[in-house]
């Protein structure tokens, strides 16, 4: 099975909040020392296809549209044993829009060949939007499952299980289709071995830029207009007492509180 | 220029809190635009539900065919992307369930317009849809102007307040739509996980637990106290990932937005992911014995202590308290 | 009767005595064949530097060999063993000194010689032996503390010793008594035999008696060097070889260098890619149990156990033996022929991760094995071949490859400790090769907010004294220190080999550090990467800035404060001096001691990637040490560290106690009484 997988590089989501400022020029969060790291879902979504060619054979290819920095995402995914990357390289001027990557990440998908499976994260821990997966389904052609956590070979196609609001379905796709990951602990991303580390750097990595591709950049779905860190005004009381008896007891009493004044 | 409104609604959810708050937002943009509020029910519907939504749109259509009773994606979005594209609206909204999020973007660009999610308002601005999200996880807030049309959302629904009865009754279409034979992707089996009592959505009362907790074992000792508490349990993805809680008890930027009156976080550090799924919540409170914890700064009251060491007495107290 | 004539004969009463030459012949071609089949299984391990320096391993084979200065560490069983260890150099010079006059004909034992070396001291240390003997089987039997294993093989040469001694006395005393020796009573143990046998038995018997007990105590000496290669005894061989092998270096240098170039395995899975040194180690091991007795994971209940690592290993070795000698000469393969990991023994990977690499082990061996390299070496394996380890380690490894600090989710950034203090940052210093030192933060004191107060201080202090100084502020990223402890070597070198590039940017010559983990990785680890800087911990530059006159402390009186010593300070640079001055400049008086203090200083918990982890609440190192300080009834408990810092408020506040135990780093202490502020200009 050929798995393509879509990867995102971000701004660290664990960055400390009081060094989150936003580039009012921009709308859009200033860099300043922050590191860039793998977006999570996409890692989930490479360790999801590793196990999926663990099991039946094929190859994954991972593929972002980033910077020249987000090179390094793409390592981190060879280093997991993906078997090769393609990375086509973004000005660093303003982010693209979905609609922007999702044309970008069809263009390069379908100078990379033929995927039985293309694999996105549910959506990326900065702007958290999600909609790049399914305009690229759009985009391909293809039918599109959402929110997969786990993925068998079933048949030349696929059973998966996804999570859903009220619990999981169990869903049958035909090859090929694109879908979503999420997290769950069947695919916390592998720690990569250090010979794989070092072996990565010498698996292929294409580059192209969005030119070459010949994706034109003009429409956009989205546009920021505002960008602004919302105040806080919570103070916390810590419950007093000389006790850990007394401090449960005040603690206790204004839960209840709470609950009575629900009636 | 069209200035409607759609209101995505299915039927398997009936007119919950969720539904009456996508019609609430439904006609207020509507009122924005000028236009009237139509809703399309996928699926088929009880008649309390029909009527409950006849009695805040202006219209309302229902796709109920046979192969429309069960949600299946390629099918509902097929349903879904021509009924809209009759009624050509300016917007079409729907709610945070599963169904939604996977629909969203593809619908949009069917629709040839613009997708969005987890809206928490909606505004009209020269014209073009605007619609205000959290960002980064949590760290800001973001307006989205939205460059086409129509505007496809889906909205954080129990945010917003539930749809005013506009005084008349709309009238019901019942609307046959062409469905593909063959579909790609089916459902199969749906698992729905046992939740006792309230959905944790709806719960006024939310425990969470997290990473701190250390175990599955410990974890579900965390339901004796939501028991006494009458509260739904969450969870932390932290505890999800440990596989100590289902994926739909999780809180936070990917799982549950919940807007209980109070939220009880045990041994959860607070990273901003997290309180994003807890920022409506009316007050949260606290037990974590890092007195650091990021938690706190987002808690009206706290205990900084072992949680093994309050939660016991904790019940007991309850338990008096309530009785 | 002259004195000058005194001796006896030698071989009396004894018919046949040419028969003891025969038996002598297969004793030492068993002994020698034993002995023999333990070095063959050495020699499969891989190359190690160890012959050089002889002078110092010399001096240490005095030290540790003869004068025993561990073994002695513990009284008791220090006391016999050395009674036993005499008892038998004296006598084996005794059987020397008899062979040559016998065999060569030489007249040693003779006059004033023989009665009081040959009669008398040898008389008193045989009975010695005896004593050292009672004493063992006593603990061993009686006793039984925790720290031994109880083999049927132990309790067998402890009677075989006894035997040994006791047939000697018999024989000895029977001879005088049959001969009525007139210097009977230069040999008072033997004279006590003689004049209790002498009533009861007659000379006829007292001289078959003598011959009978004369070859049985021959047959019970060759029996037991026949045997002894074959048991734990063994260590009269083995453990001078590995105390003369061992590692000069001290503990942080005994980690064997990795050529990541090479396809040689990362780390140790098989047995054979172990040293020869780490091989004679397991046959060097007495079974004493001290370094397990010592290891703060196994004292708060923890699986890990060093001796059992040892002895599981040497099992290992001689069980499979034949596989060993079958991969000299041969190159490693990938999966390991010799399994040296596995979850049934000591060598468990839970054991392996629960180590805190506090050293305490290697401190506390009398014939200088070295466990925790060996735990380290199966470490790396795990880490870096095989990425099978502990979650919470591994989100710290991701951290530093992502954030360059071992801390996910840190709410701070490098500088934030430094808000409102006016730190000069080396990239805006106009000449920063001119600076008298580089203020080496670290991350433990930047990222946990409870440390800012640590660093304040030292960069506080180091203004009022005029030192001329700077931080690299957001350039700082970590030593690498904790990859390379959790076992991750190729990200430490990675890590070094980044901040080198920075130091020699900027021409950085000295280096203050505020952790001890960073003043032993830079000063220790980072040579060999080609890092040469001037290291200080700021307790050593801090104390020589007060006895210069630089800093004046007042010194307040009042709190009784106690000092934890750190491992990577202490045990491991020897550094015990500094921070108990500071104590004193700060508070008014030495620090009351704890009872595990300075060489022998009890764990944080901290170290080894083990303040990442996450442990049962009832087997927390950290709250055992919290309890040590408490008991010492002080207020305060003083600490040198960041990671000690937090391992120790998180064990003193689930500690129950008559009053609170307040951690304070030295730093802090002296700051409070030099009596500045943030604000004095």
């Amino acid at each position: 099975m050929r798995t393509l997988v879509c990867m995102k590089q971000i701004l660290d989501p664990d960055m400390p909040a009081r060094d989150f400022r936003v580039d009012a020029s921009r709308n859009e969060a200033e860099r300043a020392g922050a590191n860039l790291v793998p977006n999570i879902f996409c890692e989930n979504a490479v360790e999801t296809a590793l196990q999926l060619r663990d099991a039946t054979g094929g190859s994954v290819t991972a593929l972002s549209f980033g910077t020249e920095e987000a090179e390094d995402v793409l390592r981190k995914a060879l280093a997991m044993t993906a078997d090769e990357a393609a990375l086509v390289i973004r000005s660093d001027g303003p982010a693209p829009d979905a609609l922007n990557v999702a044309k970008v990440l069809a263009a390069a998908a379908r100078k990379l060949g033929d995927f039985d499976v293309v694999m996105v994260g549910r959506e990326s821990g900065d702007w958290g939007v999600g909609q790049t997966g399914g305009l690229l389904a759009e985009e391909l052609g293809l039918p599109m499952v959402a929110l997969v956590d786990g993925a068998e070979p079933d048949d030349g196609g696929l059973k998966m299980r996804r999570q859903t609001d009220y619990g999981f379905d169990a869903v049958e796709a035909q090859a090929p289709v694109l879908v979503t990951i999420t997290n769950c602990e069947g695919n916390v991303p592998r720690i990569p071995k250090t010979r794989d580390v070092m072996k990565a750097h010498r698996k292929p990595l294409t580059t192209w830029s969005v030119d070459e591709l010949g994706v034109a950049a003009d429409e956009k779905v989205a546009e920021v207009v505002e960008l602004t860190v919302p105040e806080k005004h919570v103070t916390c009381e810590f419950v007093e007492g000389d006790s850990l008896d007394e401090k449960v007891d005040a603690f206790a009493r204004r839960i209840a509180d709470a609950m009575g004044a629900l009636g | 220029m069209s200035s409607d409104v759609v209101i995505c609604l299915f039927a398997s959810y009936g007119y919950d809190r969720a539904a009456q708050g996508v019609a609430g937002a439904g006609r207020n943009l509507a009122a924005q635009l000028g236009g009237s509020l139509h809703a399309v029910i996928v699926g088929p519907p009880e008649e309390i539900t029909t009527s409950a939504v006849a009695a805040v749109a202006d219209t309302v259509t229902v796709l109920d065919q046979p192969e429309l009773a069960d949600y299946q994606p390629e099918l509902y979005l097929a349903a879904l992307q021509q009924a809209c594209k009759k009624l050509d609206p300016a917007a079409v909204l729907l709610g945070s369930d599963t169904a939604s999020l996977e629909l969203t973007a593809r619908l949009a660009a069917r629709l040839g317009g613009s997708p969005m999610s987890d809206g928490t308002a909606l505004a009209v601005a020269d014209g073009a849809i605007r619609v205000t999200r959290s960002a980064y996880g949590g760290k800001a807030e973001a307006v989205f102007e939205l460059k086409k049309s129509p505007a496809v959302v889906w909205l954080r629904a129990r945010g917003f307040e539930p749809a005013e009865p506009t005084g008349g009754k709309a009238s019901v279409e019942r609307t046959i739509v062409e469905l593909p034979d063959l579909v790609p992707t089916r459902i199969v089996d749906r698992r729905v996980e046992e939740t006792k009592g309230i959905p944790l959505e709806d719960a006024q009362l939310v425990v969470g637990g997290g990473r701190g907790i250390g175990g599955a074992e410990p974890f579900d000792d965390l339901r004796q106290l939501a028991e006494v508490m009458t509260a739904a349990v969450g969870a932390s993805r932290a505890a999800c990932d440990e596989g100590w809680a289902p994926p739909s008890a999780q809180i936070g930027q990917t799982g549950k937005k919940i807007a209980p009156e109070l939220y009880l976080a045990i041994a959860i550090s607070g990273a901003a992911q997290h309180v994003l799924g807890i920022s409506d919540a009316k007050a949260v409170c606290a037990i974590n014995n890092d007195p650091d914890a990021q938690i706190f700064r987002h808690s009206h009251f706290g205990i900084v202590e072992d949680y093994r060491k309050v939660v016991p007495p904790l019940i007991d107290r309850l338990r008096v308290l309530t009785s | 009767m002259n004195p000058a004539d005194a001796t006896r004969e030698i071989g009396w009463n004894i018919s046949a005595i040419w028969l003891m030459y025969v038996l002598l012949a297969p004793t030492m071609a068993v002994a020698g064949y034993g002995l023999w089949r333990h070095i063959r299984l050495w020699r499969c391990g891989q190359p190690a530097l160890r012959f050089d320096r002889p002078v110092e391993r010399l001096a240490g084979l005095v030290k540790h060999a003869l004068l025993q200065m561990r073994t002695a560490r513990q009284a008791y069983s220090g006391g016999f063993h050395l009674m036993v260890f005499a008892g038998f150099i004296v006598l084996a010079i005794a059987t020397t000194v008899v062979m040559l006059d016998f065999d060569f004909h030489t007249s040693i034992m003779k006059g004033r010689f023989y009665l009081v070396f040959q009669s008398l001291i040898v008389d008193l240390f045989g009975g010695l032996v005896g004593v050292g003997i009672v004493m063992a089987a006593g603990r061993r039997w009686i006793g039984r503390p925790r720290q031994l294993i109880y083999t049927k093989e132990a309790s067998w040469l402890l009677a075989l010793i006894f035997a040994i001694v006791v047939t000697g006395f018999l024989v000895e005393g029977w001879r005088i008594a049959a001969t009525h020796d007139p210097w009977a009573a230069w040999s008072p143990i033997g004279n006590v035999v003689a004049g209790l046998s002498a009533p009861v038995m007659s000379e006829s018997v007292l001289r078959s008696a003598h011959a009978g007990g004369w070859w049985l105590h021959l047959l019970l000496v060759y029996g037991l060097i026949a045997w002894a290669p074959f048991t734990k005894l063994r260590h009269i061989v083995t453990a001078p070889l590995s105390i003369y092998t061992g590692n000069l270096d001290g503990y942080g240098r005994g980690l064997k260098a990795i050529d990541f170039e090479s396809e040689a395995p990362l780390g140790v899975a098989s047995l054979e890619q172990f040293s020869w040194k780490d091989l004679l180690d397991l046959d060097a091991c007495t079974e004493c149990g001290r370094c397990t007795a010592v290891c703060p994971a196994n004292t708060v209940g923890k699986s890990l156990s060093p001796r059992d690592i040892v002895l599981d290993l040497r099992s290992l070795m001689h069980g499979k033996a034949g596989e060993l000698l079958a991969t000299r000469g041969t190159t490693p393969e990938e999966e390991p022929r010799i399994p040296v990991i596995d979850q049934a023994t000591a060598v468990a990977p839970d054991a392996l991760f629960s180590c805190t690499t506090c050293a305490a082990c290697l401190e506390a061996c009398p014939v200088y094995i070295e466990q925790l390299p060996k735990i380290l070496d199966t470490r790396r394996y795990l880490v870096m071949e095989e990425a099978d380890y502990p979650q919470t380690m591994a989100d710290a490894i991701t951290s530093l490859e992502q954030r360059g600090h071992p801390f996910p989710g840190a709410q701070f950034s490098r500088v934030d400790w430094a808000d409102g203090l006016d730190v000069p940052v080396l990239s805006e210093v106009e000449h920063p090769s001119e600076i008298d030192v580089l203020l080496w933060v670290g991350c433990a004191n930047a990222l946990l907010e409870r440390n800012h107060s640590i660093v304040r201080s030292v960069a506080t202090l180091l203004r009022d004294a005029g030192v001329r100084f700077a931080t690299l502020g957001r350039e700082e990223g970590c030593t690498g220190d904790p990859a390379r402890r959790i076992g991750n070597e190729f990200l430490f070198e990675q890590m070094a080999a980044k901040n080198i590039k920075i130091f020699d940017k900027y021409g950085v010559r000295r280096i203050l550090t505020c952790c001890p983990h960073c003043f032993h990785t830079f000063s220790n680890d980072y040579p060999a990467l080609g890092g040469n800087y001037e290291v200080e911990h700021h307790t050593t530059f801090l104390a020589e800035l007060v006895a210069d006159g630089r800093l004046c402390p007042s010194p307040s009186t009042g709190q009784e404060v106690t000092f934890h010593d750190p491992c990577y300070l202490g045990r491991y640079n020897t550094i015990f001096d500094a921070p108990r001055e500071l104590v004193r400049s700060a508070s008014g008086g030495a620090p009351v001691e704890m009872a595990a203090n300075r060489t022998n200083g009890f764990c944080c918990g901290g170290g080894g990637g083990m303040a990442f982890a996450e442990e049962p609440p009832d087997q927390r190192v950290n709250r055992e040490r919290a309890r040590q300080a408490v008991d010492t009834g002080a207020d305060v408990v003083a600490v040198a560290c960041p990671f000690c810092m937090t391992m120790l408020e998180d064990g003193a506040a689930s500690v129950a106690g008559d009053h609170e135990l307040v951690v304070r780093d030295v730093a802090e202490l002296l700051r409070e009484s030099v009596g500045t502020t943030e604000n004095t200009p």
